[in-house]
C-alpha cells in the first residue's frame, strides 16, 4: 500500500545511475548503459540466468515438511500434534546428513528428516545442490517475540491473513501492491535481454512478484503461447475480418480499461510470434515431467523457455510458477502428503532437465509461500502462522547445509508467537536479497528493490546459500 | 435538449473523445442528463423514440414516468442481467428501471439446481463420489433462468461469499452440495443479510469449504484448538473485512495507517464459536444427498460452551450451538464495516469497478436502513446500486474510468442469453471453462480460493489503471493466454455452439445480408451500443465484404460479426 515510495525510490536511484552512466559515455545507446549496470552482465553468449520461484499457495505446513527428527525434539513435535505427526520410523529414510547441523537461539543442535514424500529430493540434497532455510518468513526488520508482543516494532500488515502475507511475500506490501521483488530485479535486466518481453515469465496466474516498474510479467501457458485461430486463419472465410479484429484487438483506446486490454492483446500477439519461433529451434527435452502433475508442467515450460533464452536473447531471467493447496485446516494427513510428492517430483524433474540443458549452474530455483501454519493442530489440520521452512535449489547452490537459525519446536516458546506459529529469524528480503544479488544485482540497487532490507546488518543480507 | 442526448443511429464517440461515458452521450448532454435524473426518481434519462414499438409489444403495466431508449436499457439490462436481448430490453422501456426491478423481485425461476440434478438420476448412489452434473445444473441456470436479475445477484454473491465445488470434500456428492449453496444463495439474494449469514454459516457445503464441519473444542489431552478457517473468512471476506471503514468504504487512518478491524486474538476467539457443528444425518444415511441441504446440526459435546471474545465483546459461557452461533453474528453484523464493505462489492460486480465514495455512502445508508429501519435488506440494496444515477448516467468525477471489465463468465452468457441458447438435449453440457489458454479462464462456483477469481482491490501492474490509483478486479484474470482463449473459445461457441447448447440466430438471418443493419444489431444487444462509429464501420465493411444472399452465407456472416463484436474491446469493458 505504501510502496509507491518505494518505488519512487528505486527508479530515483536507476535514473541516477543511469545518468551518471550517461556522462561517461555519452554516445552509448541508452539500453546499453542500463544493461551495464547489471553488475554480472558480461560479453560472452554464455552468460545467463534464472530465478525460478515455487510458490505454494495457501501456507505450507512447515512441520510436516521439514520435521524434527533428534529425540528430544521429535518427542515435542509428536505431543504438540499428535493426531498430525510422521511416526518417527517413517523418517529414517529422508533423515537430512548436512555438512554441519543447524542449530537454535540456545546453541543447542538439532535433526531434521525430510518428509517422506519429498524423498526425491534427498539426492539433491546429498548432492550438494539443495540447501534448506530456516524459519524465514515476511518482517520488516529483526523482530523478538518481546518487540511483538509489545506492538513496539513495525510489522508485516495483516498478518495471518492470505491474500496479504502472499503479496507481502512478492512484494514488501499487502493485497493491492502493484511491483514485486522479482520484478524489480527485471527492471534492471529487460534492457540487456534481446526481447524484455521474457525477462519475468509467470507460468501460472498473475502475481504481483513478477511485476516491476518497468517489467511486466508475460504469462505462458504450459503449452507454450497461445494464437488467434481467427488470426492464423481467415475469420470465418474472411480475411477482411481478420484484419478487422486485429485491428479492433490491437488498438489503442481512450478508456483506461480497455487500452489495458488491448495492451495485454499486442504483447500476447507480438510475444506468441516470437516465442513459437525460438521454441522450435530449441533442444528437445529428454527429461521426463509427470503429465498429471501441473507444478512439473509449469517447471517443463520454464525449462523449455530456458533452453530458448539464447535465441530470445534473455540474459537474466525471472520466472514464477505456482501450486495451490496447501491451506490445510482439514485432513492434512490425507492431503499434504500429496501436494509435497507433486512438489518433489515437479522440482527434481526441473534440476534434472537443467542438467540435461547444461544450465544447471545458471538456474536457481526456491519455495516460497504465504505463510507456515501452527504446530499444534486442530484435530485433522494446522491453523495459518507466519515463519516456514523453504528450499532452494541448482547448481549455484551451496548445498548440503542450513541457512538460518532452527526454532525452538514448542508452543508458546522463544520463537513462536502461540500454537507454534513460528516468528520468522530471516526475513524474505535477506532471502530475496541472497538470490539478487547471485543475479548480479547491485548492493544498492538491492537497497530499493527491496525497502526493508536496509535494517539488517550489512553482513546479514546474504545468507550465502548461492 | 432531448433529442441531443441520444443519437441511436449514429452512436458516436466511442473511439475517440468519449473517456468516462457510454457512447452516444456528450459531455454536454451528460450534464443535462445528470439535471433530469436529479427530478426522476428512477433515473432515467430523456431519450429518443425506440421505445413504442417495444411498448406496443409488452403486456399492460403501469407506463413508466420516462421513456428509455435501446441504448439504455440495453446498458442497464448489462448491469442488471445476465446478458440482454430484445425481449427484455422491450420489458425495460416498458417498465421502467424501478418498475423492471419490481417484477424481477418476483419472477419465478425455472426449477432449482438441485431438483435439475434429482431429474437426471444423479442422485443415485453410484454418482457420491463426483461431481456429475454440476457444471451442467449451474449453467442452465445462468443461461435459461427467466429470473435474470436474481441470477444476477446470485453470481455476485457467489463471488463475496465463496465456495468452489472443488473444495467441498469430506461428504462426497459435490455436485448437490455445491448445488444446495447456490439454490440457499439464490432464494435469500433479495433477502436479509444477516439471515444469509446464519444460512452460509450453517450451510453443509461452507463447513466443508472452510473446514469447520467437525470442528471441536479446544481438546486438553490432544492440545488441538479449534479450527480458524472459518472464523478468519467470515470477518475477512464476508462481512467486515481487514481495515476500519467509513460509510463510503474508505479506510479510517490512525497515525497514517488504515486501522485493522481485529487480531489474532480475535480469530482465536471467534473460532471457538464454530465448533459443534457437523452434516445433519438424519437417520445416518449417506447413500443420498439430502443432508447436503439440510442445515448442519450441532455435536454438543464437540462444542465450546465457555465464553467467548472477539472484537472486544463476548458471546456468554453456557450458550448451545445455534444460540452462540447467533450471538456472535450479531456481534460481527453489528460492526460499521458491513454496510459500506459489502455494498461497495456488490456495486463492483454490477457497475463499476471504482464507485464514488458517495455512490458507496449512498447505498450502505440504505444497507444499515431500508427505510423502515431494517439493515441488510438486499432487495432495498439492490435497487440502490441500479437506480442510482452514478449508475444510470455512467460517470463519475473522480474515476478517470468509469465501468467495468466484463468478467469471462458474464461475456459468454451474454452471448448465451442474447440469442436464447438453449440445451437441445436439456443436457447443458459445457462443462468447466477454468482453461484461460483454451476456454473461459472462469468457470461457475471454480474459483481459485475463497478469494474469489479476482480481488475487489486488484490493481493491474505497471498499467494506466494503476498510475490512476483505481482498482480493476476483473484483470486479475487477465493475461496474455486469456485473452487469446476467450476469443477462440467465443469464435467456436458461436458458430457451433458448446456441446448441446446452440443459439437461435432467427432474429438475425434477416439482418445477415445488410451488414450495417447486423453490426447495429449487435451492437445494441451484446454491447450496449458502446461500440464507437469508426471501428463499427470497420467492422461494417469487413463482413460487407464476405459473401452474401443464401442462408450458409447469411450464417457465416452472423458468425463473422459476432466473433468480432465479443472480441471488440467497447464490449468486454461494460461502461
Amino acid at each position: 500500500m505504501n510502496n509507491s515510495k518505494n518505488i519512487n525510490a528505486s527508479r530515483r536511484a536507476f535514473l541516477q545511475r543511469a545518468s551518471v552512466l550517461s556522462i561517461a559515455g555519452a554516445a552509448t545507446p541508452w539500453a546499453l548503459n542500463l544493461a551495464a549496470m547489471a553488475e554480472a552482465s558480461a560479453a560472452n553468449a554464455d552468460d545467463y540466468k534464472a530465478i525460478v520461484c515455487v510458490f505454494l499457495y495457501g501456507g505450507n505446513d512447515y512441520a510436516n515438511t521439514l520435521v524434527p527428527y533428534d529425540s528430544p525434539n521429535y518427542n515435542v513435535y509428536a505431543q504438540l500434534r499428535p493426531t498430525l505427526a510422521y511416526a518417527r520410523d517413517k523418517l529414517t529414510g529422508t533423515v537430512l546428513d548436512p555438512m554441519a547441523a543447524p542449530v537454535d537461539r540456545n546453541g543447542v543442535s538439532h535433526q531434521y528428516a525430510l518428509a517422506p514424500e519429498l524423498a526425491p529430493l534427498l539426492p539433491i540434497f546429498n548432492a550438494g545442490k539443495m540447501g534448506v532455510l530456516l524459519n524465514v518468513g515476511t518482517l520488516i526488520q529483526p523482530t523478538s517475540k518481546l518487540e511483538y508482543g509489545n506492538k513496539i516494532v513495525p510489522l508485516p500488515p495483516k498478518l495471518f491473513s492470505h491474500n496479504d502475507q502472499q503479496s507481502f511475500w512478492q512484494s514488501s506490501a499487502a493485497e493491492g501492491a502493484t511491483s514485486g521483488w522479482g520484478g524489480r530485479m527485471g527492471d534492471l535486466f529487460e534492457a540487456g535481454n534481446g526481447n524484455a518481453t521474457f525477462t519475468c515469465v509467470n507460468v501460472s496466474g498473475n502475481a504481483v512478484y513478477l511485476s516491476g516498474n518497468t517489467a511486466v510479467q508475460y504469462q505462458v501457458s504450459t503449452n507454450g503461447s497461445v494464437p488467434f485461430n481467427g488470426l492464423q486463419a481467415p475469420l470465418f472465410g474472411s480475411a477482411s475480418c481478420s484484419a478487422a479484429l486485429q485491428s479492433l484487438i490491437t488498438q489503442s483506446r481512450p478508456h483506461l480499461f480497455e487500452n489495458e486490454y488491448t495492451r495485454v492483446t499486442r504483447r500476447s500477439i507480438d510475444a506468441n510470434a516470437a516465442l513459437t519461433t525460438a521454441l522450435a529451434g530449441a533442444p528437445n527435452i529428454s527429461t521426463p515431467f509427470t503429465a498429471t502433475n501441473d507444478l512439473a508442467q509449469q517447471l517443463k515450460m520454464v525449462a523449455r523457455m530456458i533452453s530458448a533464452a539464447s535465441t530470445l536473447g534473455a540474459k537474466r531471467q525471472v520466472f514464477f510458477v505456482s501450486m495451490g493447496g496447501f491451506d490445510t485446516h482439514d485432513g492434512l494427513l490425507s492431503t499434504h502428503p500429496g501436494l509435497l510428492s507433486s512438489v518433489a517430483d515437479a522440482l527434481t524433474s526441473f534440476y534434472n532437465a537443467t542438467v540435461e540443458l547444461g544450465v544447471a549452474n545458471k538456474v536457481t530455483s526456491f519455495t516460497a509461500s504465504d505463510f507456515g501454519r501452527t504446530l499444534t493442530g486442530n484435530n485433522d489440520g494446522s491453523d495459518h502462522g507466519w515463519g516456514s521452512m523453504h528450499f532452494m535449489l541448482g547448481g549455484a547452490v551451496n548445498g548440503k547445509r542450513y541457512y538460518g537459525t532452527a526454532p525452538l519446536v514448542a508452543n508458546g516458546g522463544d520463537d513462536d508467537v502461540g500454537q507454534g506459529r513460528l516468528l520468522p529469524t530471516t526475513s524474505v528480503d535477506q532471502y530475496a536479497a541472497t538470490l539478487g544479488k547471485w543475479l548480479g544485482v547491485s548492493d544498492t540497487d538491492l537497497l530499493s528493490i527491496l525497502p526493508n532490507l536496509k535494517n539488517y546488518n550489512v553482513s546479514a543480507r546474504n545468507l550465502g546459500f548461492v | 435538449m432531448e433529442e441531443q442526448l441520444l443519437d441511436l443511429d449514429n452512436p458516436d464517440g466511442g473511439d475517440t473523445d468519449v473517456l468516462d461515458k457510454p457512447a452516444g452521450l456528450t459531455a454536454a448532454a451528460l450534464a443535462s442528463a445528470a439535471l433530469l435524473s436529479a427530478c426522476g426518481g428512477s433515473g432515467g434519462n430523456q431519450s429518443a423514440d425506440n421505445a413504442v414499438t417495444s411498448l406496443a409489444a409488452a403486456p399492460p403495466v403501469p407506463a413508466p414516468t420516462v421513456s428509455i431508449s435501446d441504448v439504455e436499457a440495453a446498458r442497464f439490462l448489462a448491469q442488471a442481467s445476465m446478458g440482454a436481448n430484445r425481449a427484455a430490453i422491450a420489458r425495460v422501456q416498458a417498465l421502467g428501471y424501478a418498475g423492471w426491478l419490481e417484477e424481477q423481485f418476483s419472477l419465478p425461476g425455472n426449477g432449482s439446481r438441485w431438483d435439475w440434478l434429482v431429474s437426471k438420476g444423479l442422485n443415485a448412489s453410484t454418482y457420491r463420489n463426483t461431481q456429475a452434473g454440476f457444471d451442467s445444473t449451474a449453467w442452465r441456470k445462468l443461461i435459461s433462468s427467466p429470473d435474470t436479475l436474481r441470477q444476477r445477484v446470485t453470481l455476485a454473491l457467489s463471488e463475496i461469499i465463496v465456495i468452489s465445488v472443488d473444495g467441498l470434500i469430506g461428504g462426497g456428492w459435490k455436485a448437490f452440495a455445491a448445488a444446495a449453496y447456490l439454490d440457499m444463495l439464490e432464494a435469500n439474494c433479495f433477502g436479509n443479510y444477516r439471515d444469509l449469514l446464519y444460512k452460509v454459516s450453517t450451510s453443509p457445503a461452507m463447513g466443508e469449504y472452510l473446514t469447520f464441519r467437525g470442528n471441536t473444542k479446544y481438546d486438553v489431552l490432544s492440545g488441538a484448538y479449534p479450527d480458524e478457517n472459518y472464523a478468519r473468512e467470515i470477518m475477512q471476506l464476508f462481512s467486515i473485512g481487514l481495515i476500519k471503514l467509513n460509510l463510503d468504504a474508505t479506510p479510517q487512518m490512525v497515525d497514517g495507517k488504515p486501522a485493522e478491524t481485529y487480531g489474532l486474538d480475535d480469530i482465536t476467539g471467534l473460532a471457538r464459536i464454530f465448533t459443534g457443528w457437523d452434516f445433519d444425518l438424519a437417520g445416518g444415511k449417506t447413500d443420498n444427498p439430502d443432508f447436503m441441504r439440510r442445515p448442519m446440526t450441532q455435536v454438543a459435546i464437540k462444542h465450546e460452551t465457555g465464553a467467548s471474545t472477539f472484537l472486544g465483546k463476548t458471546v456468554p459461557a453456557g450458550l448451545n450451538g445455534p444460540d452462540s452461533l447467533n450471538a456472535a453474528l450479531d456481534i460481527i453484523y453489528a460492526h460499521a464495516n458491513v454496510a459500506p464493505f459489502i455494498s461497495r462489492q456488490l456495486i463492483q460486480r454490477l457497475v463499476t469497478s471504482n464507485p464514488s465514495p458517495a455512490y458507496v455512502a449512498r447505498v450502505a445508508t440504505v444497507f444499515n436502513n431500508d427505510g423502515s429501519g431494517s439493515k441488510g435488506n438486499l432487495k432495498a440494496v439492490v435497487k440502490a446500486i441500479l437506480l442510482d444515477d452514478e449508475a444510470r448516467i455512467g460517470s463519475n468525477p473522480a474515476a478517470a474510468a468509469f465501468g467495468k471489465l466484463r468478467e469471462p463468465m458474464l461475456r459468454f452468457l451474454g452471448w448465451a442469453r442474447a440469442f436464447n441458447a438453449t440445451a437441445s438435449s436439456d443436457l447443458w453440457n459445457i462443462g468447466t471453462t477454468s482453461d484461460p489458454a483454451t476456454r473461459l479462464g472462469q468457470s461457475p462456483l471454480r474459483s481459485p480460493s475463497v478469494f474469489n477469481y479476482f480481488r475487489p482491490g486488484y490493481v493491474p501492474p505497471n498499467s494506466a489503471i494503476a498510475q490512476a490509483n483505481l482498482v480493476a478486479p476483473e484483470f486479475q484474470i487477465t493475461n496474455e493466454s486469456s485473452v487469446v482463449g476467450y476469443v477462440n473459445y467465443m469464435q467456436k461457441a458461436v458458430s457451433n455452439g458448446v456441446s448441446d447448447v446452440n443459439a437461435d440466430y432467427s432474429s438475425l438471418m434477416p439482418l445477415a445480408d445488410n451488414a450495417a443493419a447486423l453490426l447495429a444489431e449487435l451492437n445494441l444487444v451484446l454491447a450496449a451500443g458502446q461500440i464507437g462509429s469508426s471501428n463499427l464501420q470497420n467492422l461494417v465493411n469487413a463482413v460487407n465484404s464476405m459473401p452474401s444472399g443464401t442462408d450458409n452465407r447469411r450464417k457465416q456472416r452472423i458468425y463473422a460479426a459476432l466473433t468480432l463484436v465479443l472480441a471488440a474491446p467497447e464490449f468486454i469493458v461494460l461502461k
